[in-house]
């Protein structure tokens, strides 16, 4: 008999938010976790006394607004504090921001180009309602087209509707966007450099993609849709850091009953007459349930921890050709004290831009030669670069007048020419400091502590295969009911009993806890 | 007012000739006006040298649908089409090769030089693609329907298509969705080992595009290269390309139309909303109640009518249309076969690829990208004489180069200054291939983008009139809301390859003349 309803193979955050909801519904729920902490990728770490470093993940702003609602994460600990604003020095010392303020950031925009200023205010409205009009399909499940179960033709004429309600305009619009690169995007809207570069930025994050390549401009809308309070657009930190996200939804997940096991690694999941029983753990405990769940990412759940004679060989075959290259890296610093970026101008400036993020991305095309280097096995030799300092968002992240800085890095391809090695990370680490130094001089002075994270590295410490950072690229081909594979993207698996949950699920990465719930939902319908 | 015809047609390209040709059919009276003092547009036969018939621009028709030569009894009117064995020839700078023929069995064989394993998926990878392609051929056979259409008609041909889709199967269903906007790069890579092999099948999808292997949206191109079930197929026209243009314009005349070349359009005349006419270089003013523009869609829209006549959205969008010159052309007079080394004559029939792997190709993408020309272009070449001996005096041979990138943005500078550059770039390129080639050349002749705008039209140099992507693909094609070959304006339809399905020879102008019929 076993002694749970559900297993959960992962404690990150999609993994959580799942055994929340189970257990909400009064399942008996336990999560297993290989690390010594929850989180998976989402998670706050004191690499060094004092030093909070928001390791991997490090804003927040697709987390599910239904999903805090239902798990009340804010009793739980949840509290997210804004990142107002976004500045992006240039390479002639000059910059662009982008601020809270609709007004400030209309001027400012029109410092550089009237005509841009006055098309970014309409760009922001038709993402707004781009976004608005993929919402409902972010929150389905992906039915199968070659099906013709009731359910799945059901779900087909359901987003039928729901496209031919967008109306055609609407429609065309978003197709533009599913299928256009975000660099040839932009430039119908802005003439800018720093302003296409730092939008089609958001068009890259987590692709092998360069901005010129078609499908980025969906990323871009991808990354419009995040909603805090409701509000789109909206950017934010999370007090204590992404691993305080993953802490209050496991404290939400137990306060309904769910049991959450640290250090305790999944080596296989055990299978009996093509179902899935229970789950070996890596110090030969065996752990029996009557359904178990995979928040892992699809490569490591069907290729590592199940024998793939138990899978049809399709099945199995697209897994392996699901896309998963790694394209990012990490790096965080310990402060002695702020950096000085010289593009800031006034002096009273300087708390208020520091607080926001800051983009070194001046152009679409020192993005696009970013990814040249990667496309040919090399790290960006000038690498795109998103950076944050958590400790002035939240002081509680480093000790009295130190700092700690977030820098997400692109590109770093996992399979680097020769492959990475302690002296590779150094020199990718030297990389992104001097790029950065160029516009912060005093940077390599102030330096307590570096941490260098490589794709390689993301994989080894979070088990995201290839340090893929959505666990499977967004790419179009990718998304939906294609999401990790045709027929299986509804979270059920060809294995009975076995669900998926992980952000290779649909609608895909970022902190959003959208497969998590969505998975919920179809394991309480099966197991009526 | 009575008018003398019922269409005026802008344009006798392949395009125009066909929706003449279809009109004609149905009893209309036709006038054809040609800018040029030759009809074909992009698919002309020139004889640039005394005694070479070259195909300047367009050398290869394969995706022609043979049933517009059924409706149109091109075959009467002197069309012959030539379908060689051999589809691709790959050589290597070493001087190994791949080819591939029609025969499986043969290009298996070739393959299996370099790798066993890749040879025994052959077939199967090219039965795929083409039941692939074939729910392509539906899709560029069909005017583009209106997603929020409650037109029957339009319904019926949409759930048709949606069987025909669902008929696919279980596993290639999503395949072709999936297929769809993949990188080739991406496809290859999962299916075969061999980089000499990948390089040939990959140049069919970035042919035409300015995107390299791991552009998304190549499979789709690559796909409108299947055609018949075969992969990057060539078929020539005996004669030359020119002779398909003849015999359209033959059938379309048999039928009454009138084809006026010298006739440059300069002008549509539009009065409260409707075309009405138009005007000529030479002054004269020619009025029908429908004008048809196979012309691409900026220059229709945005040169040959007054803007005050269009919404400022409808231009912004034709603005937008991504017309990128990709490819420059060298045509050559040869004295006698060069030699490639290690192929027989029979090799050499069908299309000639230098691609030698798929990085090659990237790379010389990523020098266009920049805006620079390839410094080791891809390049497609075709040895019409080979098949056809009347288009060279006897014992010589034309030799047609497709030379892709040419990334230079036509508004930065004169490309002509570059075209002794290009030529010899293309002729060293080729050389390591084909050592003798320098020295049997007789006449050459360069079009760089720039000429290709100049002299055939094509919006910077855009074969297609506008990117193969999939942003301008189906009911994006030219702009949304005017994809089924209408215009805002009433009495002007379009049939140009700026339209849906693009430079698949004659499918636009067939496909609009339907439309127009309605």
């Amino acid at each position: 008999m076993p002694s749970y309803d559900t297993l959960i193979i992962g404690g990150g955050h999609n993994g959580l938010v799942n055994a929340a909801y189970l257990a909400r519904a009064g399942k008996k729920v336990l999560v297993l976790e290989k690390r010594h902490l929850v989180g998976g990728a989402a998670v706050t770490e004191e690499i060094y006394p004092g030093f909070k470093f928001t390791e991997f993940s490090y804003v927040v702003s697709l987390l599910r607004p239904e999903i805090v609602r239902d798990l009340n994460l804010p009793a739980h600990g949840l509290e997210i504090l804004p990142l107002p604003s976004t500045f992006t020095p240039m390479l002639n010392g000059d910059y662009i921001a982008f601020w809270d303020d609709h007004e400030e950031t209309h001027n400012e925009i029109a410092r550089h180009s009237r005509k841009d200023a006055d098309a970014y205010d309409e760009y922001g409205r038709l993402m707004y309602h781009m976004a608005k009009a993929v919402r409902p399909i972010i929150g389905m499940i992906p039915p199968d087209p070659t099906s013709l179960s009731p359910n799945d033709l059901r779900g087909m004429l359901k987003m039928g509707m729901h496209m031919r309600g967008l109306g055609e305009e609407k429609f065309y619009q978003l197709f533009k966007l599913m299928t256009m690169s975000s660099g040839d995007y932009l430039d119908e809207w802005f003439e800018t450099d720093a302003l296409k570069g730092t939008k089609a930025a958001s068009g890259i994050i987590g692709t092998f993609m360069g901005p010129r390549s078609p499908g980025t401009a969906y990323v871009l809308l991808h990354h419009y849709m995040g909603e805090i309070d409701g509000a789109f657009r909206a950017w934010g930190f999370a007090k204590g850091g992404t691993g305080g996200i993953s802490n209050s939804i496991a404290n939400a997940a137990r306060s309904f009953g769910a049991e959450i096991r640290c250090n305790a690694g999944v080596a296989h999941v055990i299978v009996k007459n093509g179902r899935a029983v229970g789950v070996a753990l890596d110090n030969g405990d065996e752990i029996y349930a009557n359904v178990i769940v995979s928040s892992l990412d699809p490569k490591r759940t069907f290729l590592k921890l199940i024998d793939e004679k138990e899978l049809p060989n399709d099945f199995v075959n697209d897994i392996k050709r699901y896309k998963t290259r790694g394209s990012s890296g990490k790096v965080n610093l310990a402060l002695d004290a702020l950096p000085n970026f010289t593009a800031i101008p006034k002096k009273e400036m300087v708390m208020q831009t520091l607080r926001g993020a800051i983009s070194i991305s001046p152009s679409v095309e020192y993005l696009e030669r970013a990814y040249d280097d990667a496309k040919y096995g090399n790290f960006s030799q000038r690498p795109y670069m998103d950076m944050i300092i958590p400790s002035l968002i939240d002081p509680g992240m480093a000790p009295p007048g130190k700092h700690v800085m977030s820098i997400f890095v692109q590109y770093a391809p996992y399979n680097l020419n020769g492959g990475w090695n302690n002296e590779q990370r150094d020199a990718f680490g030297d990389a992104v400091i001097d790029t950065l130094s160029q516009f912060a001089p005093n940077l390599k002075e102030i330096i307590l502590h570096r941490q260098v994270l490589t794709p390689w590295d993301i994989e080894q410490i979070t088990g995201l295969t290839e340090g893929n950072i959505f666990a499977g690229e967004l790419a179009l081909h990718q998304l939906f009911f294609l999401r990790p594979s045709p027929q299986w993207a509804n979270y059920r698996t060809p294995l009975h009993n076995f669900y998926q949950c992980g952000s290779g699920t649909h609608p895909g990465g970022g902190i959003m806890g959208a497969g998590g719930r969505l998975a919920a939902m179809e394991i309480l319908k099966d197991s009526k | 007012m009575s008018h003398s015809f019922d269409f005026i047609i802008i344009g006798a390209g392949l395009n125009g000739l066909t929706a003449a040709a279809y009109l004609a059919k149905a009893g209309k009276k036709v006038l054809v006006l040609e800018r040029r003092e030759i009809i074909g547009g992009a698919a002309v036969t020139e004889e640039i040298f005394p005694g070479f018939k070259l195909d300047t621009v367009t050398h290869n028709v394969a995706g022609f649908d043979a049933n517009i030569a059924r409706d149109l009894n091109l075959a009467q009117y002197g069309l012959e089409l030539i379908q060689p064995d051999v589809s691709v020839f790959a050589p290597q700078r070493d001087g190994g090769a791949i080819t591939l023929w029609r025969d499986d069995a043969k290009t298996a064989d070739s393959i299996r030089v370099f790798s066993p394993n890749d040879a025994t998926k052959w077939r199967a990878f090219r039965e795929r693609m083409a039941k692939l392609a074939r729910v392509l051929d539906s899709i560029h056979a069909l005017t583009p329907p209106s997603i929020t259409t409650t037109n029957p008609a339009e319904l019926f041909s949409l759930g048709k298509l949606g069987l025909q889709v669902r008929g696919l199967g279980k596993r290639d269903m999503p395949e072709f969705l999936r297929a769809l906007p993949m990188p080739i790069a991406e496809l290859l890579d999962y299916e075969f080992e061999n980089d000499l092999l990948k390089g040939a099948l990959a140049a069919g999808g970035i042919h035409g595009l300015m995107l390299g292997p791991l552009g998304v949206g190549t499979t789709y191109n690559f796909l409108r290269g299947v055609n018949d079930g075969v992969v990057r197929a060539t078929t020539f026209v005996r004669g030359g390309v020119g002779k398909l243009a003849d015999a359209l314009a033959s059938a379309a005349k048999a039928r009454g139309a009138e084809i006026r070349t010298n006739a440059h359009v300069v002008q549509i005349r539009v009065r409260d909303q409707r075309a009405t006419g138009v005007v000529l270089a030479s002054g004269e003013e020619i009025n029908a109640p429908q004008i048809i523009s196979s012309a691409d869609p900026k220059q229709t829209f945005l040169q040959l009518i007054d803007p005050i006549e269009l919404d400022p959205t409808f231009c912004a969008r034709i603005r937008n249309i991504r017309t990128r010159g990709v490819f420059a052309k060298m045509n050559l007079a040869l004295d006698a076969l060069p030699n490639f080394k290690n192929a027989t004559e029979e090799q050499l029939r069908g299309t000639i690829s230098i691609s030698p792997n798929m990085m090659y190709l990237e790379r010389a993408y990523d020098d266009a990208k920049y805006g620079n020309i390839s410094q080791q272009p891809y390049l497609e070449i075709t040895i019409p004489t080979l098949l056809d001996p009347s288009r060279a005096p006897q014992g010589k041979h034309v030799l047609s180069v497709w030379m892709q990138y040419v990334g230079e943005r036509l508004e930065t500078g004169d490309l002509r200054l570059k075209n002794e550059q290009l030529g010899d770039l293309v002729i060293r390129t080729l050389s390591d291939y084909a050592p003798n080639l320098q020295s049997l050349v007789l006449h050459s002749q360069v079009l760089s983008p720039c000429d290709l705008q100049e002299i055939y039209s094509l919006p910077n140099g855009d074969i297609n009139h506008g990117q193969t992507t999939l942003d301008q693909f189906l009911f994006m094609r030219p702009v949304p809301h005017f994809a089924n070959y209408r215009t805002p304006l009433e009495g002007l339809f379009f049939c140009g390859a700026g339209a849906h399905p693009g430079g698949i020879p004659c499918a636009a102008g067939r496909n609009a003349a339907r439309e127009i019929l309605k």
